[in-house]
């Protein structure tokens, strides 16, 4: 049986846990084992009714005070019981920071194998888990050894949430009570750290429209912006306009600034300043636009544009809009 | 009875002092010894210039020097007079009748007028004129001493005019010896403890400028964390200061209005010290923030007229934060980079063996190469900066030098070691000199000054030797040997060699190639040469203002940096020069000052040096 931990707080699943359940899928039809999605916390029976909509054999929840709130301690303590309760061969996670936090503990605590960072499973007679290693520099196909079960996590994104088998009716549900001694928590968490949120989070953008110098004035951003509202678009800026305040300083990409990885990067009128480069390469598709066909941009631009970005900007806007 | 009081007095001015000397020696003596006296004749040379000439308290503030120099020779032509006259009054043995001490005293005649002049010339630019660089207050305690040193010499020249044994006489020797006592136990708590200190301090100074030693992880070593961990050096440094605000001025941070003044780093040591802070993290003394505001320019440490060395303060202090995991942000996504892909970009080597491959670079092979080129993290993967390398290449092809690339470089380490982060710096070190090792390079040419820098001085810490330069001093030692296109000096002015106008330009001294390396004369040679009439910004060739770039601050966004950009406010400094035409020489320079072009919107014209050269070859 493959067991998936499902990771809710406040009763809001993590989306990464759906991630999960696709890759228990795939491993279900290399092995052919059911799957049980295992919600541990209080109240999950909300989490516990949406994730009853994929293709699984049974949802669990797994209910203590003490589960509330996470402490490292009171998660291997019920999981322990639960896992060994429910004799599962593997058990899934999401590679999720509370998942870096207890999986270890778990793992070792039942002395049995742990790999994580799992980015896809090869079917095989012994499905092997492929997983980064050297910083990304090589993959390795791990084939878990000894008792099971074999604990594995996932690496947020190595599967996508849009490809999970949904039931044909909804999956059966089950309640768990987990025996956990309140006494043998030594974690008092404290109230979760909230980051001062960034206005503009650049590196979730799918396309960016960015302005360089070749904007020549503050005034002119207007247009970059009519493209960035047709397109469906952030808009950015290299470091000079930031300097200047035409734009917010948050809205800075490259070395200084952030680094992003959109599907579509638009450069109007940016000469390509390594320290701009290096936090715009990692975009799918990158158009430049600029006049001067030497500007280091058209190394690394997929499209580049020759030419008076005035003249062409109103041009594509009108041709999205047409 | 005359003898008896004096012999008092003696005793507990000269306890006063002797006692605070002590308590300054003991702290200098606690700290961890990093005192050397290696490179000799190096020392010997600065002290007879900075010391006895005041050579560099002469040249940046020259009437200021001056006056301050005459004061100081003054004191020194006094010692003889103050002791026979001390020798006197403690009844010891009174050689002031001698024929000898009549001739001394005619000769110190003059020297009395001029320390007169002197001091009448301080105290007035003190109290009234009152520099930026002296503070915002005015120090009684200095008043109070310039006039004590006025009295002395006052006094001295009635005694020219009194008659011997007469009341006025007496009291005029009572005061004049008062003086000199009260004077002795109010300096060692004052600014003027540098007259004891200084010449000592200025010897100490490390002969290089940011020396600062490879921590030895073997030995736990991680840096400077509290007050203790101070060198004694640096203990020194602290009561040495003379607070004449040379650092403060010169600091590019402080000029564009950020909170690091290098004076106030010196001061704040001083007064932990003093009131037994010794667990106080230097963090929380100096704060983080102010210790990220510094560039590691230098020229704080090289404008110090003291011998202060502020940069093992800094970066030590970089260090100890570093070990503790309180750097930046952005620093650590550069760190990152180091680590994964060892360039500051964090791109891969792929792009830089495609720039080598496209330039029609060779392996570097001792047996076939004359000399190797580093190209450095801006070389490998900069498109901007290989513009100026592929210049650097045509030059040297056409001058015939056969030249090298190594296969595989690593950043040289620098933007790690000058923000602290010494471990990372000495596994890219290490790695680089195994692969210069295996080489078998002798001669090795960059155009990057910080690469000068790090490769020249800091790799012979780990005992490796290399004759590294600058291609500005590469090119410029290749052309003159070749006589090529010769300015024919003043005769030339306004036409260039070859007849046509004079190119106005104006050059950027990169802080690591004028300040660190000193090469200020053949860039310009090279520009001369070629036709250019160089158009001098303030703050240039050994004490340049510099770009912002320096000790890591190339990656911080100007959120993270209070007041103005340090590159806007140098950019200003060259288009006052009124040239259109800015000539760099370093690529961190000219990616600073171009984006500070970009930010004011102004049409100045950057060209890199080597570019200058070829285009004009």
């Amino acid at each position: 049986m493959i067991l998936v931990i499902a990771e809710q707080r406040n009763g809001k699943l993590n989306r990464a846990t759906w991630e999960t359940i696709v890759g228990a899928q795939q491993l279900a039809d290399a092995t052919g084992l059911p799957i049980r999605v295992l919600v541990p916390g209080v109240n999950t029976g909300g989490v516990a009714a949406e994730i009853a909509a994929a293709r699984v054999q049974e949802v669990l929840t797994l209910e203590s005070p003490a589960l509330e709130p996470y402490t490292p301690d009171g998660f291997t303590a019920a999981l322990q019981q639960a896992v060994t309760e429910l004799d599962a061969s593997y058990v899934l996670l999401p590679h999720t920071y509370q998942t870096r936090d207890f999986a270890p503990k778990l793992a070792a605590r039942m002395d049995r194998a742990l790999i994580t960072d799992v980015t896809g499973i090869k079917a095989g007679s012994e499905p092997a888990f492929v997983r980064p290693m050297f910083q990304g520099k090589l993959t390795a196909d791990v084939v878990p050894q000894g008792p099971t079960p074999h604990v594995i996590t996932f690496q947020i994104g190595a599967y996508r949430v849009d490809q999970v088998a949904k039931g044909t009716s909804a999956a059966s549900m089950r309640a768990l009570a987990a025996q956990v001694d309140a006494a043998g928590i030594r974690e008092k968490p404290e109230a979760p750290f909230q980051q001062a949120k960034q206005a503009v989070d650049l590196s979730q953008a799918e396309r960016i429209v960015s302005v360089g110098r070749g904007i020549k004035e503050q005034s002119n951003i207007a247009i970059a912006q009519q493209l960035a509202e047709a397109l469906g678009a952030e808009i950015a800026a290299s470091r000079p306009i930031c300097d200047a305040g035409w734009l917010p300083m948050e809205r800075q990409v490259g070395s200084s600034g952030q680094t992003v990885a959109p599907k579509l990067y638009l450069a109007l009128g940016i000469s390509g300043a390594i320290q701009h480069l290096v936090g715009m390469k990692g975009a799918n598709t990158i158009v430049a636009i600029n006049k001067d066909p030497d500007a280091p941009i058209f190394e690394i631009a997929d499209y580049g544009i020759v030419g008076d970005l005035f003249e062409i900007v109103p041009a594509i806007i009108s041709a999205l809009k047409g | 009875m005359q003898t008896l009081v004096f012999w008092l007095l003696f005793l507990t001015f000269v306890g006063a002092f002797a006692a605070q000397v002590a308590r300054r020696v003991q702290l200098i003596g606690a700290a961890p010894n990093t005192f050397s006296t290696d490179t000799f004749s190096f020392r010997a040379r600065r002290f007879l210039l900075d010391v006895i000439f005041q050579l560099r308290t002469i040249k940046e503030r020259p009437v200021a020097g001056v006056a301050h120099a005459f004061v100081f020779w003054g004191f020194v032509a006094f010692g003889g007079y103050t002791l026979t006259e001390f020798l006197r009054g403690l009844g010891i043995v009174d050689q002031t009748h001698s024929g000898w001490f009549n001739a001394y005293r005619t000769v110190l005649a003059p020297f009395a007028v001029a320390v007169l002049g002197g001091i009448l010339y301080l105290l007035i630019r003190r109290a009234f004129v009152r520099p930026v660089g002296l503070g915002t207050k005015v120090s009684l305690e200095s008043i109070v001493i310039a006039l004590f040193i006025a009295t002395l010499m006052i006094t001295f020249l009635l005694t020219f005019r009194l008659e011997e044994g007469t009341m006025a006489e007496r009291a005029n020797w009572w005061l004049h010896m008062i003086v000199i006592l009260a004077f002795m136990a109010l300096i060692p708590a004052s600014k003027h403890f540098h007259l004891v200190v200084s010449p000592i301090t200025v010897f100490l100074k490390s002969p290089e400028l940011g020396n600062l030693p490879n921590l030895d992880f073997e030995k736990e070593q991680v840096g400077l964390e509290t007050v203790k961990d101070l060198g004694s050096k640096s203990v020194l440094d602290a009561f040495t200061c003379v607070e004449c605000g040379r650092c403060q001025v010169n600091c590019p941070a402080w000029g564009a209005g950020k909170e690091l003044n290098p004076k106030t780093i010196i001061l704040q040591t001083q007064e932990a010290l003093l009131t037994g802070e010794r667990e106080r993290k230097l963090g929380e003394l100096y704060s983080e923030k102010v210790l990220w505001q510094c560039t590691t320019c230098g020229a704080c440490e090289n404008q110090c007229p003291v011998g202060i060395e502020h940069l093992p303060i800094l970066i030590g202090s970089r260090r100890g934060l570093v070990s503790n995991g309180d750097a930046p942000e952005y620093l650590g996504a550069m760190y990152n980079n180091l680590e994964r892909r060892s360039n500051i970009w964090g791109l891969g080597y792929d792009q830089r063996a495609k720039f080598v491959q496209a330039a029609g670079l060779e392996t570097f092979d001792a047996a076939k190469h004359d000399v190797l080129v580093w190209l450095g993290c801006a070389g490998s993967f900069d498109a901007d900066f290989q513009k100026s390398l592929r210049s650097l290449f045509a030059i040297l092809r056409a001058k015939d030098v056969k030249f090298g690339v190594l296969a595989k470089e690593r950043c040289n380490g620098d933007p790690a070691k000058r923000t602290g982060n010494e471990y990372m710096f000495q596994e890219l070190a290490n790695g680089n000199i195994e692969e210069l090792k295996a080489a078998g390079a002798k001669k090795i040419l960059t155009s990057c000054p910080h690469c000068v820098k790090t490769i020249g001085n800091d790799y012979r810490k780990f005992g490796y030797e290399v004759e590294i330069l600058h291609t500005s001093v590469f090119v410029e030692q290749l052309l003159r040997r070749d006589g090529a296109r010769i300015d024919s000096g003043p005769a030339a002015a306004g036409a260039s060699p070859d007849g046509g106008t004079r190119e106005t330009v104006t050059f950027h001294d990169p802080c690591y190639l004028g300040r660190y390396a000193g090469n200020v004369d053949e860039p310009r040679a090279l520009l001369t040469r070629f036709g250019a009439d160089i158009k001098e910004p303030e703050r240039n060739r050994e004490n340049p203002y510099c770009c912002g770039a320096g000790g890591g601050l190339l990656f911080a966004d100007k959120e993270e940096e209070p007041g103005s950009r340090i590159s806007d406010v140098r950019f200003k400094q060259l288009q006052a020069t009124g040239a259109n035409t800015v000539v760099t020489a370093c690529p961190f320079c000219s990616i600073m000052l171009k984006g500070a072009q970009a930010s004011a919107g102004a049409d100045t014209q950057f060209v890199d040096l080597m570019t200058f050269v070829k285009d004009r070859l």
